[in-house]
């Protein structure tokens, strides 16, 4: 992603409105009429991205507590406004990733920050994680699951590098999974919904992941995919996405290990617009291979100014990590014979 | 009596009917095919489409060979009578061991005139193309094909039209394209797929697509461009189940003239017919990063 595109994104994102009234309030109910597509679909359709503050995993300083309180939120806001500001300022580092600098066991990890778009302040909750079930906020790993999950943390950016299996798949180019496409991902978690008779189509920017779900009454295929096969049908207004079939891909390294896919993952989820500015997404995620029991997340996104742009995310067409990244594993194996 | 007179009649009126079936003019053949229309009241283009021609082997005519990779067999001398040295083109070692499955078929081009207008030093880069085609070709590494090339390669691709942006979903290493029919900005970069604008021109969805890099080829022939490409192509339906794809070709760094290709796209009529996931990064990363690492993933040994 080239540096004028950021500032242009910047610029965009800087120039959307700021609906600060949403903060604490995602969850609240709208009855606004929604929209309709000129053939009388529901309409989703624009950019859309989560700009929440709320962490998929409720932190353990929070444990036993679903909700901040409003001294709390503020603070938060104060904190998010503040790193806001610093990163329009051009400082680094404030939010790097998927954790912060400090706890990052990458060495000179600032790097990637000027290269991520965070946009503009991330909007607080009340809520302590995206994940309402189980109560507890936390993801039901299985115990296998926990210790590749934990395995993978201590190898993220660390290595060893040995050939193009080590790096993480999103490292290949290749992607980050479906389960978080519609909410992750700092370089580019923007989302396009297009809409056309019998199809709901999610162009995501990063790794330019896509997915063509036919709404049209249709049973599912018998075709393995990493993105599965989804089907989608109206309940009302909201968009029930059904996915199965997909590849098992518990084999390689996933950045997060909750996103991968497995032979028996199944998901489902819910798109629902709340009002004008705000799509209620919800996730419900069952996987024996990974999980003890299905689990479910509440997601707020925001819709973004009209003439917010995906870009192409020419990734493996770049993909100069790699070589890289693998040169530098012979050259310290090199090294350690010696 | 009767009979006879009813049996005048009707051949009278076969004949009528006859001469008026071949000699006057017909409605449905004069007059363009009239496509459904959206709710939007603009001509239909929805649907799974796919090109059948050679084009993704050659755009200009060409006849069939052993392999789109070859080496010169050694020339047959020395034998008595023989006139010329035969010559032949063998598949290049790797290559070979697909036979039959690695052949070229012969095709018809589909550029108008079959004629390339390129500049005399492109010409030669052409050649020096398709002569390190197994190095060059964008294709093999699975990188994004750009445009035309992405419409005409082996593989479907979906035209998805909403009101105010057309996407098109190709299946060859998942690229997409946003036609924008509404105003939309500059694009900030050069891009492998280009930056798209469509407008309709009565049944035709218009398209112009600027903003490429020079990273991408029109054939596995070396056919190629610069940065300065510049497409405009035309989707016109003329038939319920086909469309008339025209693509103008301008780039004055590469050509002398601006030159079009022309071809149908058959409506993919499969039950359950989907774009599917042909993500072909891991199926090339063998090839691109095997020997670099400190273990090679084929043999599960280290690297040299």
């Amino acid at each position: 992603m080239s540096y004028r595109h950021l500032v242009l994104r910047a610029l965009t994102i800087a120039a959307a409105v700021l609906f600060a009234g949403c903060s604490g309030a995602s969850l609240a109910t709208s009855s606004t009429t929604t929209p309709r597509t000129a053939w009388g679909d529901p309409d989703l359709q624009g950019v859309w991205r989560y700009e929440g503050a709320i962490p998929l995993e409720r932190p353990a300083r929070l444990a036993g507590r679903a909700a901040l309180t409003e001294q709390e939120v503020a603070e938060q806001q104060e904190v998010e406004k503040e790193q806001a500001a610093k990163r329009l300022a051009g400082f680094e580092g404030a939010v790097v990733g998927r954790r912060s600098v400090g706890e990052s066991p990458i060495r000179g990890n600032e790097y990637n920050s000027f290269w991520q778009d965070h946009g503009r302040p991330r909007q607080v909750s009340t809520r302590t994680s995206l994940v309402v079930d189980p109560a507890d906020g936390q993801l039901p790993y299985t115990h296998e699951a926990a210790k590749a999950e934990t395995r993978a943390a201590a190898r993220y950016g660390v290595g060893p590098y040995e050939s193009y299996l080590d790096p993480d798949t999103g490292e290949r180019c290749l992607t980050d999974g479906v389960t978080g496409m519609m909410w992750q991902g700092p370089n580019g978690g923007h989302n396009r919904i297009v809409q056309s008779p019998g199809y709901v189509t999610i162009l995501h920017e990063e790794y330019r992941d896509r997915r063509v779900i036919p709404v049209d009454g249709r049973r599912h295929g018998a075709v393995r995919q990493w993105f599965g096969d989804a089907v989608g049908r109206w309940e009302g207004d909201t968009l029930v996405v059904d996915t199965t079939n997909f590849l098992d891909r518990t084999n390689y390294e996933w950045a997060n290990i909750w996103t991968r896919p497995s032979e028996s993952l199944h998901l489902i989820e819910r798109f629902k617009r709340l009002d004008a500015a705000t799509l209620e997404y919800t996730i419900t995620v069952e996987d024996p291979a990974t999980f003890t029991r299905p689990w479910t997340a509440v997601i707020p996104i925001s819709k973004l100014s009209d003439d917010t742009q995906i870009y192409e995310y020419a990734c493996h067409e770049g993909n100069y990590a790699m070589p890289n990244l693998l040169r530098g594993g012979r050259t310290d194996a090199a090294r350690a014979k010696r | 009596m009767r009979v006879v007179s009813w049996v005048i009649v009707v051949l009278a009126s076969a004949a009528a009917g006859a001469f008026a079936w071949t000699h006057l003019p017909r409605s449905s053949a004069a007059e363009p095919y009239q496509p459904p229309r959206t709710a939007d009241g603009v001509p239909d283009l929805n649907g799974i489409w796919q090109a059948l021609n050679t084009a993704n082997f050659d755009i200009q005519s060409h006849a069939a060979r052993p392999a789109l990779a070859v080496v010169p067999g050694s020339p047959r001398t020395g034998i008595p009578g023989l006139v010329r040295a035969t010559h032949v083109d063998l598949p290049a070692p790797p290559v070979r061991a697909l036979g039959a499955a690695g052949g070229v078929p012969a095709g018809a081009g589909v550029v108008e005139g079959d004629e390339i207008p390129y500049q005399p030093w492109a010409l030669q880069k052409k050649k020096e193309n398709a002569d390190n085609w197994l190095e060059r070709d964008p294709e093999i590494k699975c990188f994004m094909p750009g445009v035309p090339r992405a419409t005409y390669m082996p593989y479907p691709f979906q035209i998805l039209q909403s009101t105010n942006k057309v996407l098109i979903a190709y299946e060859f290493a998942g690229a997409t394209r946003t036609i924008h029919l509404d105003k939309v900005g500059d694009s900030p970069s050069p891009s492998w797929m280009g930056w798209s604008r469509g407008r309709w021109d009565g049944g035709t969805l218009v398209v112009e697509v600027t903003d490429f890099n020079e990273e991408t080829w029109f054939d596995r022939a070396g056919n190629f461009h610069s940065d300065e490409l510049r497409v405009v192509e035309r989707f016109t339906p003329v038939s319920a189940n086909h469309l008339m794809y025209e693509a103008t070709i301008e780039d004055p760094k590469v050509f002398t003239r601006p030159w079009k290709m022309r071809m149908p796209l058959y409506r993919r009529l499969d039950s359950d017919a989907q774009i599917r996931e042909y993500k072909c990064v891991e199926f090339v990363e063998q090839l691109m990063y095997g020997q670099v690492g400190v273990v090679n993933p084929e043999t599960g040994s280290r690297n040299q």
